[in-house]
Formats: structure tokens, C-alpha cells, sequence
């Protein structure tokens, strides 16, 4: 047993390319992971990716130029400044182009990466005579042949890298989240904006020799987004994602040797895991926490289905029936009755549910809705037998606005397509606000607040007292009845037109309004 | 003669000794051929609660963004507390319209009230006692104590309205401009915003805010600015709300009216 475990993970580490691999690959991961968190939250990932196609014809350039002008091969630090300087060229191409032109970010940045990159490639090809740089080296990298020198780039690039992060982090920090706020504050947004090009350009080129041009993007934003699922802290977010880039070069490294496959190729699909396994896990913002939440969420048009159903039957229901009526998914109900008689929307009489006074108010507030919205319907032609299913959707949209909006379109109606009586407006007559005098029903007494000129020339004045009489003419005429005088017939604008107080003793008054959220004021 | 009416309000100041919290003159920025601001003089005395109201594209939010020197001018002058706009960089807070920022950014309340302090903390300290106690004073003014370890993401929108309201009163500016802070937010957040303004004006701090609503107008501020492209009115509520200068700016949208006189009688039958 021991014995295997040895073979595994600790003969690996007895020879010296592995330890080389794993030191500087976690080296540069884990610079790529802490830049990689304000790449990710900046949306610049592509960025990332076009500036490491860029440095191969940086890479191209700088071997060149050491060449011919002082004939010296593959001089690493030319080839280095090389990179950082077709880096930022792209970079500064890219801003020019979706500035000076109506071409937008991703297609120019699309084609200035392309464009750098062939450039790079046409150039070593040509010059292959002069120029021994293996391009598949490039592209591919190779983590298991770490040279010494690449360690020491890798050692001095994050440095570099880390020490401005450290040292500047509130710059970044506000010039991403703000930068309208930093540059108010007086922060020069754009020279710190040219900083982090430079960093991520030079954490690219240390990367390069190892992981290749493909597979920087992916050490520079997987582990930054893994992280970005796990925590709301911006410092925790990059330690964290420096801590996922050395996991995954550590654990890619043993993937490699234990399956004998290409090192870079391996510490990415062990990066990718790591994030799919944190994509589906992550406490808050992870897959199954997001599955379970809305699981455990109980849907509002249930809350409101339930509260209907009593209401409709008039009486408290036992469980059981109420279930019946009210066809919730499976395992629902239990859990929105539950719900309901914690939020104080219905309580326990012995075995049966009753509404409470709350659960009464919003049950009424549903029903009108409903029956408003089955009258809305039938008025702009829907088929008879798709009233009560369209309603049904529609009645979940039951803002007071809305609702009375339409009201006033139907003219007031009285009854909904099916001869029901429409739940009055109760919300408005309780709030001891003047309310228009078509809201009344037959029964109703309000006194008068104030009159139109038509209705004043019939003869109703501010101050009297009236009681409504039955509507005539298909509701289309609203009665007024007063003490030892005729009756008056009012149009609806007219009736609109005629604010009056309801009378406190009214008959019809149902539980007062418990949320301060119904407050609202009367249409003149 | 515009020169010597310039200079007549330039000597009642000079009587009052006051200088003026906020002063432009002749401000003209365009974007192209159309000005958004044309012609703009105005002096905005320490200590005003200032609601700029016009119609949508009258240049509101660029006379904000003039202020901060967010824009170039094509003509005119600036000047807050006295200097040149580009000088007062810091003593100016700026509290930009909601939906500017990505609210999925890992940050907390109290980071983003500390970030009002970034333009006093020199690069190489971190920040101190006195920088967190300012944040905790905020917080506490606009009534977001108890949220202060809650990512901005978490919160209402009237809250997050009033997170930048601390943000702004922690950088401690003596002017501080506010870009539409009542659009979009429930009655509760709309007073806690109005206290938390009214309390600085108190201190003595000059806010101007893009308003969009001229029903609330009058109620909330001590002065409005008329904008459509160029100054049609500075002063007090009843002075600017005339209908006669509303309806040459709106153009007849006579919506507006209708919500104003029902708002007036409806407060007058209250009262």
C-alpha cells in the first residue's frame, strides 16, 4: 500500500524536470490567478487571449532584432521586451480601432489578435533560417522542460507583477468597479489601465514557455472565475485564486506522469474540473445551492391559488380539499401552507385552514384581479373557454395601478364574464381618501367632496350626503339617491368626475389594509 | 450688456463676501452640432439643495459632468468653491446614476463607503482609524449600519441608492452632485435620501441634484435650475415653476401640469 503511494506521489517529485515543472508552474499560476481576478471582473478575458497570440510575433520580432543586429541567439530578455511590446500594441490598436471606428471591442479585438499572430507566424516562417524558435513550442508549451532561465523570467515577472498588484490595489480596485467614481477622486484611470495591460502581459509571456499561447487564457480566468464563485471579497477572491492555480498545476502535473499525456494540456483539464466542481458545489452561488433555493422557494401564483380557493368557497377548507382545488406540483403544498400561516396568511381552525384577516385582504385583492382580468378578456375577444385559463396567468399581475386602470377602461363593471360579483376596490375606500363616486356600489353611502360642472348643474353640491342607488342601463348609469329629492343618472365620466368620502359605517367594509405598501392615492 | 450684468451680480457677492459654492459662466458643451449645454451662467450660494430639472436630453447630467470636468468645454468657465473644476478634483462627491457599476462585484458595503475616502489616503498607507470611522459615520447617516458586511449585489435597490449616498458624504466634499438618486426607489428610501441631503446642506454642503420630477420639485429643494440646452430659470421653486416658463420647456406636454395642480390641491385640502 505504502509502497504504491510512494510510487505515485512521492517518486515524482525525486526527479528534478518534475520539481523544476511544479515550482515554476506554480509560480506563474498563481500571479495568473491573482491578475486573473481583475481580468475576470473587467470582462477582458478575450482580452487575455489576444494579447498571448500577439507576443509570438513579438517573440518573432525580438529574436530578430537580437540576430541580425548583434548576432546573438534566442537572447531571452530581447524576446521578453519583444512580447510586451507587441502586447501593448495590440492592446493600444484594439482601443484605437473600436474608438476611431464604428467597429465595437470584440470584433477589433478579434482582429488584431489574428492579425499579430499570422504576423508572427509569416515572420518566423520566412526567417527560418535565421530564426530556431520551434512555434508548437509556443503554442503548446511544454511545463515538463522548464528551463532554468524560464524560472527565473517566471521568478522575476511575479514579482514584478505581485509587488504593483499589492501596491496599487485600490487603484485597481476603484478603477474597475468605478472608474467614473476614480476618475472624480482624481485617480488617472487610463494610466492604470495601461498598468494591468502590462502586468497581464507580462504574467502571459512568463506563462507562455510552459503552458503555451491556448492555454494561458485558461491559467489567467479559470481559477479567477472559480474563485469569483466562492467568495464577495475582492482581496479573498485573489488569494483564493491563486490557491486553485497552483492546485491545478500541482494536480495536473501528477495527472500527467500518471497517465503519460502532455503537462500543459493536463494542468488545464485539472483547472477546468476544479471549476466544474465548484460551479456545481460552491455554497452560494454554485449550481445545486441555486437548484435547492428555488426548490425550497414557494412560488407566489401558489400563495395566491391557495388564498383564492378559500376565499371562493367561503369557508375554511380541510388540507386535504384545498389541495384538490388548487393542483400544486408535487410536494408544494405542504410547504406553501406552511409558509402561509408563518407569514400570517392563514391559521389552523382544528383540521381546516382559514384565512386571516391579511390572507383575507390579499385573497380579495387576487379575486378582483382575477375577475377584472376574465372581463378584460372577454372585452378584447377572447374565446369563452380561454377566459378562465388566461385569467388565471393574468391574475398574478394585480398591482393597484393596473387593476384599476382597466377597472375604469371596463367602465366599473359589476360582474365578470360568469355573472360573479367584482370584489370592490376596497383598498381605496378604506383609506379614508375621497375616491371617485363610480368605485361605489348600490348600498353604499359617501358624503361629497367635490363635483364637476355637469354634475353641479344637475344639481349636486359639495357636502351633501348620498346613498348609491342600483346601476342602470347594463351598469352603464350610476344612480345617485338623496334624502327627499330625485334621483340623479350619472354617465361615467360623469360619475369619475365626482369625488366623494364613503361613509365610515358602510357595511361592506372588509379587514383594514395591513401593508402600508397599499397606500395609495385616487386618480383626479 | 451682458458684461455689466455680470458684473453687477459679481458685486452684490463681493457685499455678501460669499463665495460662490459652485459658478459657471457662459458654459457651452456640445456633442456634435447640437449644444447639450448652451450659454449656462450661474452662481449656486454655500449650502443649497439644488434640483435641476428639464426634459429628458436637456443636458442635466452633462451639467453634472460639466461641473466634474468629465467634459470638454467648447467655451465658458467653471469654477467650484472658488477654483477651476480641474483643481477641485476630491472636493467635489459625485453620486452617478444607478446601474453604473456591476453589482456582482465582490465588494462590501462598507468597501465601497471606504472607496469616498481613497482620494485622501496617500498610495503607499493603508487606511486608518479615522478613514473607517468616517465610513462607520456615514453608514450610520444613511441608515445602512446594519448591512455593512452585505455584498452591494444583496441589497434593494433604494439600498444601494443609499450605500452611494454614504459613499459620497464619507469622501467629505463640500459640493456634491447627485445624478438622478430619486429615480426607481420606494417612499422609505426616498425620505431616508432626503434626510441624509438635508442634513448636509445643514453642514453647510452644497448639493445639486438631476431631478426628473417636477410634482416632488418644489418640496425638496431650496432651488431649481430650468435646463433645456440653456438656463431658463435659477431660483426659488415658485419663481421656476411658472407655467408659462414650463410649458415653453416641455413643450406643451401638458401631463406635467395636470400632476403639478393635482399635487398643489391635494395639499391644500390636506393642510
Amino acid at each position: 500500500m505504502s509502497e504504491t503511494l510512494y510510487q505515485w506521489f512521492i517518486h515524482p517529485l525525486e526527479q528534478a524536470f518534475f520539481l523544476k515543472a511544479l515550482l515554476g508552474g506554480c509560480m506563474v499560476a498563481m500571479v495568473c490567478g491573482v491578475v486573473g481576478c481583475l481580468v475576470v471582473l473587467r470582462h477582458m478575458a478575450f482580452l487575455g487571449d489576444a494579447l498571448s497570440h500577439s507576443m509570438v510575433a513579438g517573440v518573432a520580432g525580438g529574436y530578430l532584432f537580437m540576430k541580425l543586429v548583434y548576432g546573438q541567439e534566442a537572447h531571452a530578455p530581447s524576446m521578453l521586451l519583444g512580447s510586451l511590446i507587441a502586447a501593448i500594441l495590440t492592446v493600444a490598436l484594439v482601443g484605437f480601432i473600436s474608438k476611431a471606428s464604428r467597429i465595437k471591442d470584440d470584433s477589433a479585438i478579434g482582429i488584431m489578435y489574428c492579425g499579430v499572430f499570422s504576423l508572427g507566424a509569416m515572420t518566423v516562417s520566412v526567417f527560418s533560417q535565421y530564426i530556431h524558435v520551434d512555434l508548437v513550442h509556443f503554442i503548446l508549451g511544454d511545463i515538463l522542460g522548464v528551463a532554468d532561465d524560464d524560472l527565473k523570467v517566471a521568478a522575476i515577472a511575479g514579482a514584478v507583477v505581485l509587488s504593483a498588484i499589492v501596491l496599487f490595489y485600490r487603484h485597481f480596485q476603484i478603477s474597475t468597479f468605478d472608474p467614473v467614481m476614480a476618475a472624480s477622486l482624481g485617480f488617472p484611470v487610463l494610466l492604470i489601465d495601461y498598468l494591468l495591460t502590462t502586468c497581464v502581459s507580462l504574467v502571459v509571456v512568463s506563462a507562455i514557455s510552459m503552458v503555451g499561447v491556448i492555454l494561458v487564457v485558461g491559467l489567467l480566468i479559470t481559477p479567477a472565475a472559480t474563485a469569483y464563485l466562492l467568495t464577495d471579497r475582492l482581496k479573498r477572491m485573489m488569494l483564493l485564486a491563486a490557491f486553485f492555480g497552483m492546485t491545478s498545476v500541482i494536480g495536473g502535473l501528477y495527472l500527467c506522469v500518471w497517465l503519460n499525456s502532455a503537462g500543459g494540456s493536463a494542468v488545464m483539464v485539472f483547472c477546468t474540473l476544479q471549476f466544474l466542481v465548484v460551479l456545481t458545489f460552491a455554497p452560494r452561488y454554485g449550481l445545486l445551492a441555486g437548484w435547492l433555493r428555488r426548490s425550497r422557494m414557494v412560488p407566489q401564483d401558489l400563495i395566491e391559488d391557495i388564498l383564492r380557493a378559500i376565499l371562493k368557497a367561503g369557508q375554511a377548507l380541510e388540507p386535504g380539499k384545498l389541495a384538490e382545488f388548487v393542483r400544486a406540483p408535487l410536494g408544494k403544498f405542504p410547504r406553501a401552507v406552511e409558509r402561509m400561516v408563518a407569514d400570517g396568511l392563514l391559521e389552523h381552525h382544528g383540521a381546516m385552514l382559514a384565512l386571516t384577516p391579511a390572507g383575507r385582504e390579499h385573497a380579495r385583492r387576487v379575486m378582483r384581479a382575477h375577475r377584472i382580468w376574465e372581463t378584460y378578456l372577454q372585452s378584447v375577444g377572447t374565446p369563452q373557454e380561454e377566459l378562465d385559463r388566461k385569467a388565471h396567468k393574468l391574475e398574478h399581475i394585480l398591482d393597484e395601478q393596473a387593476i384599476d386602470y382597466l377597472d375604469d377602461k371596463l367602465g366599473h363593471p359589476l360582474q365578470d364574464p360568469h355573472g360573479k360579483e367584482i370584489p370592490q376596490d376596497f383598498v381605496e375606500l378604506e383609506s379614508g381618501q375621497p375616491v371617485m363616486l363610480s368605485v361605489l356600489r348600490e348600498g353604499q353611502r359617501a358624503e361629497i367632496v367635490s363635483v364637476s360642472q355637469e354634475a353641479r348643474d344637475l344639481g349636486l353640491q359639495p357636502g351633501d350626503a348620498i346613498r348609491m342607488g342600483t346601476r342602470k342601463n347594463e351598469g352603464r348609469f350610476w344612480v345617485v339617491e338623496r334624502e327627499g329629492r330625485e334621483d340623479l343618472e350619472l354617465e361615467h365620466k360623469a360619475a369619475d368626475a365626482v369625488m366623494v368620502r364613503p361613509a365610515s359605517e358602510s357595511e361592506t367594509a372588509p379587514a383594514v389594509s395591513e401593508n402600508p405598501g397599499d397606500r395609495k392615492t385616487s386618480p383626479a | 450688456m451682458p458684461t455689466e450684468t455680470a458684473s453687477a451680480r459679481v458685486s452684490s457677492y463681493a457685499l455678501a463676501n460669499v463665495t460662490p459654492a459652485i459658478e459657471t459662466e457662459h458654459l457651452t458643451v456640445s456633442y456634435g452640432p447640437v449644444p447639450a449645454l448652451l450659454d449656462v451662467t450661474v452662481k449656486i450660494e454655500p449650502g443649497t439643495l439644488v434640483g435641476v430639472i428639464g426634459p429628458n436630453g436637456a443636458g442635466k447630467s452633462t451639467f453634472i459632468k460639466a461641473l466634474l470636468g468629465f467634459v470638454n468645454r467648447d467655451l465658458g468657465m467653471v469654477k467650484i468653491l472658488g477654483e477651476p473644476a480641474e483643481a477641485a478634483k476630491g472636493k467635489v462627491a459625485y453620486v452617478p446614476q444607478r446601474g453604473a457599476v456591476d453589482w456582482d462585484f465582490p465588494i462590501t458595503v462598507e468597501e465601497v463607503v471606504l472607496m469616498g475616502r481613497y482620494g485622501r489616503i496617500p498610495w503607499w498607507r493603508d487606511p486608518g482609524p479615522e478613514d473607517l470611522q468616517c465610513v462607520s459615520e456615514a453608514l450610520e447617516l444613511v441608515r445602512m449600519s446594519d448591512f455593512r458586511a452585505r455584498q452591494i449585489g444583496q441589497l434593494s435597490g433604494g439600498q444601494q441608492q443609499r450605500v452611494f449616498m454614504a459613499r459620497a458624504l464619507a469622501q467629505g466634499g463640500e459640493v456634491l452632485l447627485l445624478d438622478e438618486p430619486f429615480a426607481g426607489v420606494d417612499a422609505a428610501t426616498e425620505r431616508a435620501i432626503l434626510d441624509v441631503m438635508r442634513n448636509a446642506r445643514k453642514e453647510g454642503r452644497t448639493l445639486v441634484v438631476v431631478h426628473h420630477d417636477l410634482t416632488t420639485a418644489a418640496e425638496f429643494f431650496d432651488r431649481l435650475m430650468l435646463i433645456k440646452q440653456r438656463l431658463y430659470a435659477y431660483g426659488s421653486p415658485e419663481r421656476v415653476l411658472r407655467e408659462d416658463l414650463l410649458s415653453e420647456v416641455y413643450e406643451g406636454k401638458l401631463r406635467v401640469f395636470a400632476d403639478l395642480k393635482r399635487r398643489g390641491g391635494n395639499g391644500s385640502t390636506a393642510t
